[in-house]
């Protein structure tokens, strides 16, 4: 049986209710600076019950009990595209009360392609067309047939867009505009204009009930983290220097206090004392082979390195890249081989990208009170030899590899 | 020499006075008759039994085969073809496919070969409203219901590259817009007075719908996806119908499994044709492909007349053989929900039609 057919097995009983389990490993990498060594998580109720040194513990209570060489949690990816271009109102080019989580499909196979690379949690973007394309949410991936069920935290982000992907193609080749494509900016200054225009206006008209108005100022006041794509450089500039200036005008008063993430930041490596000053997180996308990226952004493998040294917060993600390649595991042994080591890396795939979506109170780490969402692997996590053996989402045993099911005879 | 054919078909007896039809088996919609009469009269069945006498003065016609109630066919764009939509707006709440339908189209005759006696005319998916559909008597092409839905989209047909909405969030956002107002065909289907036609195509489509349909308290139906099947038990608590887009022969057992759960869940459904495009007799393929995967009879045959007439906004006054209903009738060779069988004579309007000789022509 092929691990597909495991895994739409496993889904097809995901109705059951989340089972007792006691997962035996020889490596537990909990993420909170303790790890055991052949420990045992326990598992009831969609909640981590116990992290102990071995499987006692476990009373008269029947537990299903699982094998797996390392245990860490679920991995958090912030950059999950199971979007297509219906997830942004691209008829006008600041959309921010729009929300991407109307455009998702709970039965997309996306999901499944998550869950088996061991992302439990995504923040799930509009496109990037919009010079500010709307609300990210953060869910799960795995679980009731309902985005809402799903649904970790509704409106986690504001999403925007500096650089070229929202000027592409908005205008006609030759001729007359006859189409909305001729509406927006065509130049990276222009996207930069419709940026501070957007917090300029909103700024002069807070309390408006507007709802475009009232999710900028919110986001402005730091409700919400603004995720600033931007690939090159001179876009990591401009939007530093934007949120500066929010933070220094008079006219933002009572509203200088936003949360800038950059999303994609292939070149934050060239000047990471700036984001260090302007204390900005930033997500990377993948690692590419030939060191460029989109935007022809020069992204190189010790970028992760580059920026632990400095001091900028960062996360991994696989910046909605279908490629294998770009799984967020992948993406974590990457980043060890550009210099930084495994706790740094597990971070950057857990407990950072949590922080930076605000939901590290549930997700990122193996600890008593926290969602049972954990991944159980063959060898040592983000080694190329190791692979994911299966996943748990909220306590549901959500992909299964296979070879976990030491169930059987444990029983 | 089509026409000349056609022409001949339209020959039939005379709608005044009284008619009698005689059959070997007559299915009312709850029960079979054997060898039963139904009276007609003045375009309504005034009785229907095993010992129902022959009025003298009535016009008699004895038929060795099943008479039913006529076929009822949900969606589609029958005597209107090219006229559903407008591509250049993405809201016309008001426009209405009854004032679009040409009486006189070949589609309605196309219909009548094929048992079908009325169908729903829908606006085009291609903004997130393009108006009101309405029930049409393929008889005449005059409207039965009209309007019978409002119609909202909440399918990627519906969003469009050169014109907003193009998203499903910004498609919501108008939905809003549009539900604010107080007044025409809106404010009658907040009101309940209207039920919508949801335009869905894929799951997500589906629930996406039947939230709205739950925040505006709307009634209605969801057309167009083949698995809707798959939820319908949040389809059931939403009190929504489902319309289910005709099926043919290469339709994959997972789609006919989840109209047999349509069923089993009791949620009420019929077929959409889509005529012109689909040939008239995938509406009765329809329903047999499902009785094949297992599909109870019983069900299919009320999906393609009762419950069909009931989603039509007609279920008062078509899909059964009644006492006091209109008396939309089709004389089958056989069994109908036997493909080798086909439709012989229509009544419809107090008039009886002779379709074989158009069915010779459409060969």
């Amino acid at each position: 049986m092929n691990v597909i057919t495991i895994a739409l097995l496993a889904a097809a009983a995901q109705d059951q209710e989340s089972r007792a389990w006691t997962i035996h490993a020889e490596r537990i990498y909990t993420g909170t600076g303790r790890n055991l060594e052949r420990g045992a998580v326990v598992v009831a109720n969609g909640k981590i019950n116990a992290v102990t040194p071995d499987a006692g513990g476990d009373g008269d209570k029947p537990r299903d009990q699982l094998k797996a060489y390392a245990v860490t949690a679920g991995l958090v990816d912030a950059g999950v595209r199971v979007t297509n271009w219906f997830s942004v109102e691209q008829s006008v080019e600041v959309t921010p009360h729009l929300r991407v989580a109307d455009a998702l499909d709970p039965f997309a196979l996306e999901w499944d392609r998550q869950v088996r690379s061991g992302v439990t949690t995504a923040l799930v973007s509009p496109v990037d067309r919009n010079v500010i394309g709307g609300l990210s949410v953060v869910l799960k991936t795995a679980g009731p047939e309902s985005i809402a069920a799903r649904t970790l935290k509704a409106d986690a982000a504001l999403r925007g867009s500096m650089g070229s992907d929202p000027s592409n193609g908005n205008r006609p080749a030759f001729g007359r505009p006859t189409t909305i494509y001729a509406r927006r900016p065509t130049t990276r200054m222009g996207v930069e204009w419709e940026w501070r225009n957007a917090f300029f206006l909103a700024a002069e008209q807070r309390g408006s009930k507007d709802p475009g108005t009232s999710t900028l100022v919110a986001a402005l006041q730091g409700k919400m983290p603004i995720f600033v794509q931007a690939w090159t450089t001179q876009d990591i500039r401009t939007a530093v220097f934007l949120r500066e200036e929010v933070e220094s005008r008079p006219e933002f008063d009572g509203m200088d206090t936003p949360r800038f993430v950059i999303d994609a930041a292939a070149e934050a490596w060239k000047e990471p004392q700036l984001l260090a000053r302007s204390k900005t997180p930033v997500v990377l996308p993948p690692f590419p082979a030939d060191g460029r990226t989109r935007e022809g952004a020069a992204m190189a493998w010790n970028v992760a390195k580059v920026l632990e040294d400095a001091g900028v917060p960062f996360a991994l993600s696989s910046h909605g890249s279908a490629d294998p390649s770009s799984r967020l595991g992948v993406q974590a042994g990457y980043a060890m081989a550009g210099g930084i080591g495994f706790e740094s890396a597990l971070a950057a795939v857990t407990t950072t990208p949590a922080k930076l979506l605000g939901v590290d109170d549930r997700v990122g780490t193996i600890e008593a009170g926290k969602d049972a969402d954990l991944v159980l692997w063959s060898g040592e996590p983000f080694q190329p030899g190791s692979r994911v053996l299966a996943t748990i989402v909220d306590g549901v045993l959500r992909y299964d590899g296979g070879t976990v099911q030491g169930a059987s005879e444990a029983r | 020499m089509i026409p000349i054919l056609f022409a001949l078909a339209t020959s039939a007896l005379p709608a005044d006075g009284t008619l009698a039809i005689r059959a070997r088996a007559v299915w009312t919609g709850t029960s079979v008759l054997e060898n039963a009469v139904v009276v007609v009269e003045d375009g309504r069945i005034r009785a229907v039994g095993t010992d129902v006498d022959v009025p003298d003065d009535a016009e008699l016609l004895e038929h060795d085969g099943v008479l039913t109630a006529g076929l009822v066919a949900l969606h589609g764009a029958s005597g209107a073809l090219g006229e559903t939509t407008d591509t250049t707006r993405p809201a016309l709440p008001e426009a209405r496919m009854g004032l679009a339908v040409d009486r006189r189209a070949q589609d309605f005759l196309v219909l009548q070969t094929a048992g079908i006696t009325s169908v729903l005319v829908t606006p085009d998916p291609s903004g997130i409203t393009n108006g009101t559909s309405a029930l049409v008597r393929t008889a005449d092409g005059r409207a039965i219901v009209d309007p019978a839905h409002l119609s909202l989209v909440f399918s990627p047909q519906g969003l469009s590259g050169n014109r907003e909405p193009t998203s499903h969030a910004g498609a919501l956002a108008l939905f809003e817009t549009l539900f604010a107002e107080s007044k025409g065909v809106v404010a009658d289907a907040k009101a309940g007075r209207l039920p919508c036609l949801f335009e869905v195509r894929e799951r997500d489509d589906v629930l996406r719908a039947i939230a709205f349909a739950r925040t505006k308290k709307l009634t209605g139906a969801l057309h167009g996806a083949q698995l809707s099947g798959e939820l319908s038990e949040p389809i059931r608590a939403s009190g929504l119908a489902v319309i289910v887009p005709a099926l043919g022969v290469g339709t994959p057992k997972r789609t006919l499994d989840a109209v047999a759960r349509l069923h089993k869940d009791g949620v009420a459904f019929g077929f959409g044709l889509d005529a012109p495009w689909n040939h008239a007799d995938a509406l009765r393929l329809s329903a047999v492909l499902c009785t094949r995967a297992g599909l109870d009879r019983s069900a299919a045959w009320r999906a393609l007349t009762a419950d069909a007439a009931r989603i039509a906004g007609a279920g008062d006054r078509l899909g059964r053989i009644e006492r006091g209903l209109e008396a939309d009738l089709v004389l089958w060779s056989g069994d109908p929900l036997d493909l080798s069988s086909r439709a012989v004579t229509v009544v419809a309007n107090g008039a009886a039609k002779d379709v074989g000789v158009a069915q010779e022509a459409r060969r």
